[in-house]
């Protein structure tokens, strides 16, 4: 144990020590003040304790003064107190799809990971496409997005970051000089937010978002779906992405041998692909089959649920090896975020903000998904992407029932660009991860992601004027 | 206060040259102010403890011959006791000998082998050793009573001191708890041994912590200290004079050094609340002007001086060393009082310490009432002072020390 007597003056202590109650003192100071304030024409009591609600939680998600499991709880708790929704309903709102679909997804991804298939894919992939310095690049790339497509990204840039790491190493690259390396770490980061997008699996947020919108307005989006209207502005972010990393960082290498040697030794390492492999491989094929094909009839839940179940019944996997992969501060703050959008919309607070809002300022559809598009991408570069969902999602249904909008817009409008954070490495884990290695600086990072940000909200909103409507999406 | 030839209306005065002189005292007065029990306790450097007027604790000698010539006596009338000096006299109150001297630890030891009342104290010293006198490096005042020789080299345990603070409390015979060691030849200072000690007090009483130990050779044990509990620390340089200091003092000189000390004394004030960092400096091994160099050191660097007078004791080195006389020392009580209210250090929670004279006890040597600083002592004794003391004391510890993992465990 490490003492440390903070020598500071004790008044300079106590008033610097201060700041936590004083904030929480001032939160509640804010929440009294909004719930009596006199209600506003248009809005229910309810919805006025709602918003009260939503601007508390709003104010723990974007400081983290509070977990964001505990801030959701704290969510849950208080609509049935506030008798915004009564105790029944608010509690099943918590057994929301969703949330089952996210843990299913936690345990699926849990053990293709623990059964080492997704690291012989990866080694595999790169070894056979790892020849050149480009080569090498566009492998990884490639692979962190298409693994993202079937697994949580974070848990892909987990997986893939020691793989990276020892191939800067093998190649004697030097940490935050070597172009090289950069460009290496930013391909794995990269291609894990790109390609974390494309599918329900890449991230829980996409799951959080359909949950908000199933609850508020009953209309649901499938796994296929889904997949269909963002994979363009996964494709194109994907060739923006490769090209954006061979201009930023152009290769200062020309020499690979050095790099075959660690993928042969680690292959080495592995053995041959056992029956394990096989089997859960399998299951997930099949998985996510189901997803694809069955997912609006069969519901992608219970898909979920019932292969977690077969793994165990195939004793594939055991329940101590996944645990460490099921994040269930993800799942708490998941099911509060889709309780508190419930409860906004349903006590009609969300109409009545997006109103308050906007006015009658704005006149088009696509004006209301750049903008909303635009401060989600913003939002989550600070942070967390569930955070800016569960903040944005509600009004944002809200302003679409305003416009006559498709609620499923709206949802498009934030749940995809929620995920696109490049700038930092607070913004989301896969950043954290490539920065932690030392060959890629905040700095580095930072400047190729601005770029990146802007190109992709920009794809994003060309994704929606010109391609939605082809596969007759109204706008 | 009253003008006289003698030092009976000065508590100032009368406590040194009480504890210069002693006091005679009759059998049957010893009896009646209930200290008759004292002589049989074994290991209990006896004196009468005496509360002087205006609150002035004295540990008085009454047993040593040399009190046989002492002017004063303690005479009792109507169940009321007085100092007289001739044909004056001051009314005084006696303090029975605490009755959990004569009580037993579960493990069968005398609690006065463990914890000694003095004023408002609980002084416990766990290991009865002195590693100086293992080397022949030990202070040339002292007697040698922490030998590590024989069996007196004993470690109480944590549990056995537990039980004597419980005993002392219970009896309301202390408010805080000072705990030390002799010199221990490791680079804590002594405070990794007291560790567990401090820790179990703090646990169980809700009590404040003084903690005489050595300076450590690093400033990390000074949080250290702070960091366990302690809340006020000594390092006692005993000698200012630094040659005087090496000849006195070799241990502590050759295996700490002057510096080491000083060093670790102003590293302490940064540490530790205003007035609770304290080194003894004994009055009457050294010259006072050199004495006086050491309260205006000190004084300056934010630490308490405490005066303890050197009196020879049977079997120490210097054992014939002449004892300064009241009026030659008294000038340095006054000088204490000057320099500490000067620097503005908080004569608080150095207190009712019936051994030596206390900062404020200086005031009664320049005729400063000093009504505030009284008033704040005295608030700081009673019920309410002790617990706001020990809760202020908590809140800052609490707000200072930052607990972290070392920097091994994060390297792994």
């Amino acid at each position: 144990m490490r003492i440390e007597i903070d020598r500071r003056p004790i008044w300079l202590i106590i008033i610097l020590r201060s700041f936590r109650p004083i904030f929480f003192l001032t939160i509640g100071l804010i929440f009294f003040y909004l719930i009596n304030l006199p209600t506003p024409d248009g809005l229910t009591i309810q919805g006025q304790r709602a918003i009260a609600l939503f601007t508390v939680c709003l104010i723990l998600w974007v400081t983290g003064m509070l977990p964001l499991a505990i801030t959701s709880l704290l969510a849950i708790v208080t609509v049935p107190l506030l008798g915004i929704l009564d105790k029944k309903e608010t509690y099943a709102l918590f057994g929301n799809e969703a949330v089952f679909f996210i843990l299913g997804a936690f345990i699926l991804s849990g053990a293709v990971m623990h059964s080492g298939l997704s690291g012989r894919i990866a080694l595999a992939i790169m070894n056979r496409f790892g020849g050149t310095p480009k080569g090498l690049l566009a492998s990884i790339f490639l692979l962190a997005s298409a693994l993202s497509f079937f697994m949580s990204e974070h848990a892909v840039a987990a997986m893939l970051f020691p793989i990276v790491l020892d191939i800067a190493k093998g190649l004697n690259l030097r940490p935050g000089r070597s172009n090289y390396a950069k460009s290496l770490f930013l391909a794995l980061a990269w291609g894990c937010i790109i390609g974390g997008v494309a599918t329900f699996l890449g991230g829980a947020r996409v799951p959080l978002a359909v949950g908000m919108l199933k609850e508020a307005t009953g209309i649901t989006i499938d796994f296929l779906e889904y997949t269909v209207i963002v994979f363009p502005t996964v494709v194109m972010l994907l060739v923006i992405g490769y090209l954006g990393l061979t201009r930023f960082f152009p290769p200062d290498i020309e020499d690979m041998h050095l790099a075959k040697t660690v993928f042969e030794r680690k292959m080495k390492e592995m053995g041959k692909i056992g029956y394990l492999e096989y089997a859960v491989g399998a299951v997930m094929a099949a998985t996510i089959l189901f997803w694809l094909f069955f997912g609006r009839s069969l519901g992608i839940a219970n898909i979920a649920i019932v292969s977690v179940v077969g793994l165990f019944i195939l004793k594939l996997v055991r329940w101590k090896d996944i645990e460490e992969y099921v994040n269930w501060g993800i799942i708490l703050m998941y099911g509060g975020a889709i309780t508190l959008g419930a409860a906004m919309e349903k006590s009609g607070a969300a109409a009545w903000m997006a109103n308050a809002a906007i006015g009658n300022g704005i006149s088009s559809p696509l004006v209301v998904i750049a903008i909303f598009s635009l401060l989600t991408i913003l939002l989550t570069e600070g942070m967390s992407n569930a955070a800016v969902i569960a903040i944005l999602l509600p009004v944002g249904i809200g302003m679409a029932s305003r416009f006559n909008m498709e609620p499923r817009l709206i949802t498009y409008a934030i749940a995809v660009p929620a995920g696109l954070a490049f700038c930092f490495p607070m913004s989301t884990p896969a950043n954290a991860i490539a920065v932690s290695s030392g060959y890629i600086t905040t700095k580095d990072m930072a400047k190729a992601g601005i770029v990146m940000m802007i190109l992709a909200w920009l794809v994003f909103n060309l994704t929606a004027r010109f391609y939605w409507p082809i596969i007759g999406i109204r706008l | 206060m009253k003008q006289t030839k003698t030092y009976l209306h000065n508590p100032g005065y009368l406590k040194i040259d009480l504890m210069l002189k002693g006091i005679r005292v009759d059998k049957e007065v010893l009896k009646k102010a209930n200290m008759d029990k004292c002589r049989n306790l074994f290991d209990v450097a006896c004196g009468i403890d005496v509360i002087l007027p205006h609150n002035t604790w004295v540990t008085v000698p009454y047993i040593e011959d040399f009190t046989k010539d002492s002017p004063y006596e303690l005479m009792e009338r109507d169940g009321r006791f007085f100092i007289t000096h001739g044909d004056e006299s001051v009314q005084v109150s006696v303090v029975p000998t605490p009755e959990f001297y004569t009580l037993k630890t579960t493990t069968g030891i005398q609690l006065s082998r463990i914890g000694l009342v003095h004023g408002g104290y609980v002084a416990i010293t766990p290991a009865t050793q002195c590693d100086f006198f293992n080397k022949a490096i030990e202070c040339r005042y002292c007697a040698g009573n922490l030998d590590i020789y024989s069996n007196k080299g004993r470690v109480y345990s944590v549990e056995d001191v537990l039980e004597t603070v419980e005993a002392a409390y219970k009896e309301g015979k202390a408010e805080i708890v000072y705990i030390s060691i002799g010199f221990s030849d490791t680079p804590d200072g002594g405070i990794e041994f007291l560790k567990p000690y401090i820790q179990a007090i703090k646990k169980h009483f809700n009590t404040l912590v003084a903690v005489e130990a050595l300076p450590p050779k690093e400033n990390r044990w000074v949080d250290e200290t702070y960091a366990v509990g302690a809340d006020s620390v000594l390092y006692n340089l005993e000698i200012f004079n630094p040659k005087l200091f090496d000849e006195i003092c070799p241990g502590r000189a050759t295996l700490i050094g002057r510096e080491r000390y000083l060093d670790a004394l102003r590293y302490a004030t940064t540490i530790f609340p205003n007035g609770t960092v304290a080194s003894h400096l004994i009055v009457g091994l050294e010259p006072i002007e050199s004495t006086m160099s050491g309260i205006d050191y000190f004084t300056n660097i934010g630490v308490v001086p405490i005066l303890p007078i050197y009196r020879p004791s049977l079997g120490a080195k210097l054992s014939q060393y002449k004892m300064p006389a009241t009026k030659d020392i008294a000038p340095l009580y006054g000088h204490l009082y000057r320099a500490v209210t000067a620097n503005k250090i908080n004569t608080t929670w150095v207190r009712d310490i019936s051994i030596v004279t206390t900062p404020l006890e200086g005031r009664f040597f320049v005729g400063d009432e000093a009504r505030m600083k009284t008033w704040m002592q005295n608030f700081y004794k009673s019920r309410l002072g002790l617990k706001a003391a020990w809760s202020l004391a908590t809140l800052r510890r609490k707000l200072k020390v930052k607990v972290g993992e070392s920097s091994a465990h994060r390297d792994k």
